[in-house]
């Protein structure tokens, strides 16, 4: 996939009036992050770390953002979205439920644990999932495909999206406080922000994202 | 991704400017009456020049403003650059004019100063298709954050008060002072009083947008219009002298220009990151080079109230 921010990187905000400290707190908090469970019993943390390469395959060119150790954080510090689904239980019984009830799915349809399945087998059943077609007494009627869209995608996406790599790759300035943006109209740009590249223009991109700060 | 050629557009005013100076240099005297020496120069030049002066200061406040504010705009349009050269050169001119105290249109400020009128129309013009192709058209929501629609019209009173000084200095140092066939003090007390009241009513829109959280920020959108219903009552006293409380209106509504813009710069502080962050908050906070319009109105005001008090037929 083309790079469509060439040269940008949104921790060189860090030190500049775009960020206060507040905000640099919080954001080299996350960046602090080990990659290891608080959570999840070590069997869970597998299946987790398994689903979490197939919801968001990540570029092997850059470090990658631990989406399990911060979906593990979250259910650590039982951060709640503060709405639940009524079919789906509490957001951390919920996951132990999910990620029990696929490894049992596997089990059953392929002799061995989540984490230990092929790529396409490991697809394949996160999108029988995704249909609904997941059922036994491991769910506890908990409906599937309900927790496949409201806990196991949106936590993943939620966790990737809230890391700094992540920022830098869709262009993103993180948190707009205490400066934020003045040229509010389509195709404009403040000079802090990141400059998308357009094809052939890269290098112009390049230059202008590395004055971004 | 849009460009931002800063440099370019600063280089350009320069050059501007530069070209204005040269063609004040290379004057024809010749075709002129000279300056009257050692002498209190008649009222009608003293007049002229006052109105160099006021025209100076708009155009000062409107080179920065326009600036700042089609910096903030990305030069998206290339016509964005006209601004600031019309008044660059506005303001060349009148610095020239201030100092000059012959009789007689000069033949550069005096085109110079028609440009910055038209170019002030054409620009409200152009404000004013880029608020109608807002989604949502002529909105107070699109009046509030689309292109300032009375913005360019301070550009061209900065041109018509510079053009009306010329035509002051067409008039014999002796006789009737006429400008357009009209009374000369009478009319420029009627431009002033339109000025103000037109400036007034664009800092009314924008510290209305800014809720009017400060209690100062009805002074623009008090004063200055008393100062326009006094003048406009001078426009209309003929033969009355000018009144007392007029002038001493007037010199508070340029005071009031002054003090607004450091209460600008106290609003730029205000915002989030204050100073600090000035790459924001200088285009986002209240423009700080725009107040000094009422400053300059004022100015023109009393030079309209000098005229009066000084020539026997204005």
């Amino acid at each position: 996939m083309p790079d469509r921010y060439p040269g940008y990187s949104v921790l060189a905000k860090r030190d500049t009036p775009s960020w206060n400290e507040a905000t640099r707190q919080v954001v080299d908090a996350r960046l602090a992050i080990a990659d290891e469970p608080h959570f999840f019993n070590p069997q869970e943390w597998q299946t987790l770390r398994a689903v979490c390469d197939r919801i968001v395959p990540q570029p092997s060119n850059r470090p990658e953002v631990p989406i399990a150790a911060l979906v593990d954080r979250k259910l650590a510090d039982d951060e709640r979205d503060g709405y639940r689904t009524s079919s789906l239980p509490k957001m951390q019984q919920a996951w132990q439920q999910g990620l029990a009830a696929l490894d049992a799915a596997a089990n059953s349809r392929h002799g061995t644990r989540y984490h230990a399945l092929s790529g396409m087998q490991q697809d394949s059943l996160l999108t029988a999932m995704q249909h609904g077609e997941l059922n036994g007494p491991e769910w506890h009627g908990m409906p599937s495909a309900t927790f496949f869209t409201e806990r196991l995608v949106h936590d993943t996406l939620a966790a990737y999206y809230s890391h700094p790599t992540a920022w830098s790759e869709i262009g993103f300035g993180g948190p707009a406080s205490p400066r934020g943006y003045v040229r509010m109209y389509f195709n404009r740009r403040d000079p802090w922000e990141a400059a998308e590249a357009t094809p052939g223009r890269e290098a112009q991109a390049c230059k202008a994202n590395e004055h971004v700060g | 991704m849009p460009t931002i050629r800063q440099p370019g557009a600063v280089a350009l005013g320069v050059a501007a400017i530069g070209i204005g100076a040269l063609l004040l240099r290379n004057r024809n005297t010749a075709t002129r009456r000279p300056a009257l020496r050692d002498a209190e120069p008649p009222p009608t030049i003293k007049a002229a020049r006052r109105l160099n002066r006021a025209s100076g200061l708009i155009a000062t406040s409107t080179l920065l403003d326009s600036a700042i504010e089609h910096y903030r705009g990305s030069f998206h349009n290339k016509a964005m650059i006209t601004p600031l050269i019309a008044s660059a050169l506005t303001l060349v001119v009148s610095v020239h004019g201030t100092a000059d105290k012959h009789q007689g249109a000069h033949r550069v400020r005096d085109p110079v100063y028609l440009a910055a009128a038209v170019t002030g129309l054409v620009g409200t013009g152009f404000h004013l298709y880029n608020i109608g192709k807002r989604p949502g058209g002529f909105s107070w929501q699109n009046l509030f954050y689309g292109s300032p629609l009375l913005a360019p019209a301070a550009v061209t009173l900065s041109g018509l008060l510079g053009y009306y000084s010329e035509r002051l200095r067409d008039n014999a140092p002796a006789g009737p002072a006429r400008v357009f066939g009209l009374r000369a003090g009478r009319a420029l007390a009627a431009l002033s009083s339109l000025g103000l009241l037109a400036t007034a009513a664009e800092a009314g829109l924008l510290h209305f947008r800014g809720a009017f959280h400060d209690p100062f920020m009805y002074a623009p959108v008090t004063v200055p219009p008393i100062a326009a219903a006094l003048l406009a009552d001078t426009a209309l006293g003929h033969p009355e002298p000018p009144n007392r409380l007029t002038c001493w209106w007037l010199r508070l509504t340029a005071w009031v220009g002054f003090v607004g813009a450091a209460f600008h710069i106290f609003g730029v502080h205000r915002n989030m990151g204050g100073w600090r962050n000035w790459r924001q908050n200088v285009l986002n906070g209240p423009p700080i080079p725009a107040p000094p319009s009422f400053t300059g109105l004022a100015l023109a005001g009393l030079a309209a109230l000098g005229l009066l008090e000084e020539h026997d037929d204005a």
